[in-house]
């Protein structure tokens, strides 16, 4: 037969499926009166013939059964016939389907949401065109600024002067681009409006950032590499975003002028609105501006010029078939030359230090990857909790079914004593428990979405623009597909193979009064598994919020209640260094002044805010440190009143006060561990220190403030030493990079609110307030002490609170599962149960029997969840602080939680065959 | 006496091939003709007929059409397509080849071994 004919037949199967029907029906009714007609003429009476023909001919449905199959086209007619069979039963029992459905849309739900957030964070590329074919610099994301030319692993950031010699040199890259690592606020006005400037992160960019990555303005033009030299006119690109959010989408934007920190700047083009720039974060950049500009906005604090410091992450678009490799080693090679060529400007250690020099060329498709390296931990482990979720949904709703198997077992029993073929029931019912799960995965497409949301709203602060949508994709999408799809099967295809395990003779003998249950070992086994599954996500969840609690009830150092930080940028609004002690006098007296405000500092940062400076130390008298050996400090410049306002107790000496003058002797205090470190056995009061070898003597140590955490986020090690130097005195340093930190060190970001108790200060109050003596300083964050170091365990917080949210989620689908299951049992037994109580059971009796039953599953799950808690907790070892993984009191906890949940879900059914009357029991079929 | 024998598994659709050879037949003359070839020693259950004329069909050995039965009654009429003509020459062959080896085997006597 030809392929053509074959189709042909196949589509005639289709379409004229009733004719084939009624044919089939003629054909055989034909055969069976010609028969009939021969048996009367060979003499049989005729109300006998027919009957006979009949007889002879053998099972007339079953032959025409066995005529269908033979056809092809048969599996979708049977899918057809199936799902509409399967639409009638489930609408037959809505209990079941509703709760089928519910519980199926909570698993799949909760698993799509952590996928959605999975998708955009580790498995996305940039919206840029070829993103496999770009690579870029580093193995691991570094951020910001790096001074010096000695990096601990390899150089990911990199100097402008690195860049371009890179660029010139390396020849496989078809473009080379290099942007700013991490951005910088500005203050944005658009030139001749009445508004004071706003406060915008921006990002500077080689000329060539848009075309390496292939992209063009959404209107106007992108910025183009005449557009990064020193001579042309300042250019800048604005997101999309900004471009909706604050102009409406003014056409009249693209071509104007915007003062960028009082420069003034042309607008010339909107970047594509999916673009959200080269790093997934939570603070894409609003305006994109050339390198070149970077001194004209920056001022003295401008980096571009210079060689040491390395501020610019590199991302390229390979050449086609280029050895990746290859290109690496050349660029470590050129990295090495470009660093020979710097041997007058380095330090001692720096040169030790050369020969150590790499770099890396890691994909670059997804660009900068900060936030896989902040969140990838987290959301491994919420994906792992929210597949066994799924894992105990799929238990229950396999529970159900078995259960729904077993009554309608006489049902299939008939069905077979029939002639149904066992395949074709299996079939049947796996249609009906992947229509089931099709359904659930629809709803919880629905449930992804608002969780989706709600993980965004608490992972994120709320003000900032995380370029994450919840609505799902098309891999989302097709991720909820194929979990929907493969639940349904898992779930489905146990009972359904067990559904149709009866015997045929079951169906002619009546009530169904087999005590053996041929469904109640697969039953227990799933409770089993449920309540271990509960157990490991109890105690996990048990672990993690033990650990936000030590980290929320963490000592600090510092009083984190009544304090309020404002964030302000001296640099944006042009001051000038000389200008700066003026400034801060006069925020302080105004801010002072309001009600309810105790005191007012300044700090270069103030503590957990997310930055942190620190600095090798020489020690006066003391020789120059070799190059492994750590002499680093963090250190941070206050105003005075600031040990008293952050509520950082002086344990000797003095604190940093007003007497501290750009005219009287240089200062310091330093912390505890600071003199532990550098003054062994000494009393450091006295002593001298310095940032450089050549001003060991800078320093004079005032006093000792007791250990606080002030920029070590790492919560699993004690506190570092850090100094305190004070706004009012300054440094000379021959080194132009150390001259240049010091300048940018005295401009003073936050300023620190100590509130009266019970004291209440709205924002708008301290805006006016600050306004009132400086209008156009851009006023960042207001936020409260508290709030600033909650933001640090942000994440702890969330993964916390989502294991709680699966954990209890798990105890009540378990809970449900072992009511389930022990009343299906009691309503099975009620016969038994009669008996026995017709003997003289009494109701106690009957209540052990039914706990006896239902307790013998959750112990052999607890026995089998408590290891695989243990298990679980040293998995989370690194997420946790200071609480052991193997911490008893979690699994304990877990257990007696589920034992608790699985008595009141078993006491229910176990009071109702308890209060059974006898007799009637007896009578139950 | 003649006893009617059963089918062996598989020669159906042979002797349905053969049946149908000889002319356009419906299902119940295929049955009739078999027999009267058989000269009724064959027993061939008229449920499983159908079946097999299906596949057959299927496969693309015969073909149906609706014709007029004898007394004048419409039935579906089957014959043998140029491709099920070869396939039935082929099987016929294999089968009488298979017969001579088998015949072969039990005709031997003890000492011929």
């Amino acid at each position: 037969m030809t392929l053509w004919s074959r189709l042909r037949c196949w589509l005639a199967e289709i379409l004229h499926r009733p004719r084939t029907e009624e044919e089939m029906d003629a054909e055989l009714r034909f055969h069976m009166e010609a028969y009939a007609e021969d048996l009367l003429r060979s003499g049989v009476p005729r109300q006998d013939a027919l009957r006979r023909a009949r007889l002879e001919f053998g099972g007339i449905e079953q032959t025409k059964e066995q005529c269908r199959d033979t056809m092809r086209a048969n599996w979708i007619e049977d899918f057809a016939k199936d799902l509409h069979y399967a639409l009638r039963q489930l609408r037959l029992s809505p209990g079941f389907t509703l709760t089928a459905i519910l519980t199926l849309a909570l698993g799949i739900g909760a698993t799509t949401a952590i996928f959605t957030l999975v998708e955009a964070v580790l498995l996305k590329s940039l919206p840029v065109s070829n993103p496999s074919q770009l690579y870029r610099l580093g193995k691991d994301p570094d951020c910001c600024v790096r001074l010096g030319f000695s990096r601990p692993a390899e150089y990911a950031i990199v100097s402008n002067e690195l860049y371009e010699y890179l660029r010139a040199n390396t020849k496989d890259f078809e473009e080379l681009a290099a942007f700013q690592a991490g951005g910088t606020f500005l203050g944005v006005r658009r030139a001749q409006s009445a508004n004071p400037a706003e406060t915008y992160f921006a990002e500077f960019v080689s000329g060539n950032y848009f075309s390496m990555f292939g992209l063009n303005a959404y209107v106007g033009r992108v910025l183009s590499v005449p557009d990064d030299t020193p001579a042309a006119p300042p250019a800048a690109v604005m997101s999309y975003r900004v471009w909706k959010q604050s102009y409406g989408l003014d056409p009249s934007v693209i071509g104007s002028i915007f003062n960028i920190n009082d420069k003034p700047f042309t607008i010339v083009g909107i970047a594509p609105p999916d673009f959200y720039g080269d790093t997934l974060s939570n603070v894409p950049p609003d305006f994109y501006l050339p390198l070149a500009t970077e001194p004209f906005v920056k001022g003295e604090s401008s980096l571009l010029s210079k060689s040491s410091a390395g501020w610019l992450n590199v991302i390229g678009r390979i050449r086609p078939g280029t050895n990746v490799a290859s290109t690496e080693t050349q660029m470590r090679i050129e990295l090495q030359q470009w660093l020979r060529s710097h041997w007058s400007e380095m330090s001692a250690n720096e040169r030790l230090d050369l020969p150590k020099q790499t770099l890396n060329l890691g994909p670059g498709g997804a660009g900068i990857t900060t936030m896989r390296q902040q969140y990838g931990d987290w959301l491994h482990i919420l994906m792992l909790v929210a597949s066994f979720v799924l894992f105990i949904v799929c238990a229950n709703v396999a529970n159900l079914l078995l259960m729904r198997g077993m009554e309608r077992r006489q049902q299939t029993s008939l069905r077979i004593a029939l002639g149904a073929r066992p395949t074709r029931l299996v079939q049947q019912a796996l249609t009906e428990s992947i229509l089931l799960s099709l359904m659930g995965g629809a709803m919880g497409l629905v449930v992804a979405f608002l969780g989706t949301r709600m993980i965004l709203h608490f992972a994120f602060d709320t003000t900032t623009q995380v370029p994450i949508s919840a609505a799902p994709s098309l891999p989302v999408l097709l991720f909820a597909l194929a979990v929907s799809l493969m639940t349904g099967i898992i779930f489905g295809i146990g009972p359904a193979w067990l559904a149709t395990r009866v015997d045929p003779v079951e169906a002619l003998r009546g009530a169904n009064r087999s005590t053996r249950d041929a469904g109640a070992l697969p039953r227990k086994a799933l409770v089993i598994l449920q309540a271990a599954l509960s157990v490991v996500l109890l105690s996990a969840s048990g672990l993690l919020l033990q650990t936000l609690r030590n980290l929320e009830h963490e000592n600090f150092g510092f009083d984190r209640n009544h304090r309020t930080v404002i964030n302000i940028d001296p640099v944006l609004a042009g001051y000038k260094p000389a200008q700066l002690p003026s400034l801060y006098s006069g925020i302080h007296d105004s801010l002072a002044s309001l009600p309810g405000v105790a005191s007012v500092a300044f700090a270069l940062y103030s503590p957990m805010s997310g930055d942190g400076w620190s600095e090798a130390i020489y020690v006066e008298g003391k020789p120059e440190p070799g190059p492994n050996v750590d002499a680093g400090s963090g250190w941070t410049r206050v105003s005075s009143g600031f040990f008293e306002t952050i509520g950082n107790p002086i344990l000797r000496g003095r604190p940093i006060d007003d007497h501290d003058s750009d005219r009287s002797r240089h200062v310091a205090v330093i912390n505890e561990t600071f003199a532990r470190k550098f003054f062994k056995n000494e009393d450091p009061i006295g002593k001298h220190f310095g940032k450089a070898m050549g001003s060991a003597d800078d320093y004079e140590i005032v006093g000792v403030a007791r250990d606080a955490r002030y920029a070590d986020f790492d919560f699993t090690k004690p506190p570092g030493a850090f100094f305190f130097l004070p706004q009012s005195q300054s440094s000379e340093y021959g080194d132009p990079n150390a001259a240049s930190t010091e300048l940018r060190s005295h401009f003073l970001h936050d300023i620190v609110i100590r509130k009266q108790p019970g004291a209440t200060l709205p924002d708008e109050q301290m805006r006016l307030a600050l306004a009132s003596v400086a209008p156009n300083l851009p006023v960042g964050r207001i936020q409260s002490l508290d709030q600033q170091v909650e933001n640090n365990f942000s994440q702890q917080k969330l993964i916390a609170q989502l294991t709680s949210l699966f954990g209890t989620l798990a105890l009540v689908l378990a809970s449900i599962g072992i009511y389930g299951i022990t009343s299906y049992n009691v309503a099975r037994r009620t016969n038994e149960i009669g008996v026995r109580m017709a003997l003289g059971a009494d109701r106690m009796n009957v209540v052990r029997l039914v706990l006896r039953g239902a307790f013998l599953q959750v112990i052999l799950g607890l026995m089998l969840g408590i290891p695989l808690a243990i298990a679980g907790g040293r998995l989370l070892g690194s997420q946790l602080y200071q609480v052991p993984g193997w911490d008893p009191a979690a699994p304990a906890i877990a257990v007696g939680l589920l034992a608790l949940c699985a008595l009141v879900a078993s006491l229910i059914p176990a009071q109702r065959a308890a209060s059974l009357d006898p007799m009637k029991a007896l009578r139950t079929e | 006496v003649d006893q009617q024998l059963n089918l062996l598994q598989g020669t159906l659709d042979m002797l349905i091939l053969k049946a149908v050879s000889l002319g356009p037949l419906h299902g119940y003359g295929v049955l009739l003709r078999i027999q009267q070839i058989s000269k009724n020693r064959l027993e061939i259950q008229q449920g499983s007929l159908y079946p097999a004329l299906y596949r057959l069909e299927h496969q693309g050995w015969i073909t149906s059409e609706w014709g007029e039965s004898e007394n004048n009654r419409k039935a579906k009429y089957y014959r043998l397509t140029v491709a099920g003509k070869r396939k039935f020459q082929s099987e016929a062959e294999k089968w009488n080849r298979m017969v001579d080896v088998i015949a072969g085997i039990l005709r031997t006597a003890p000492e011929e071994v």
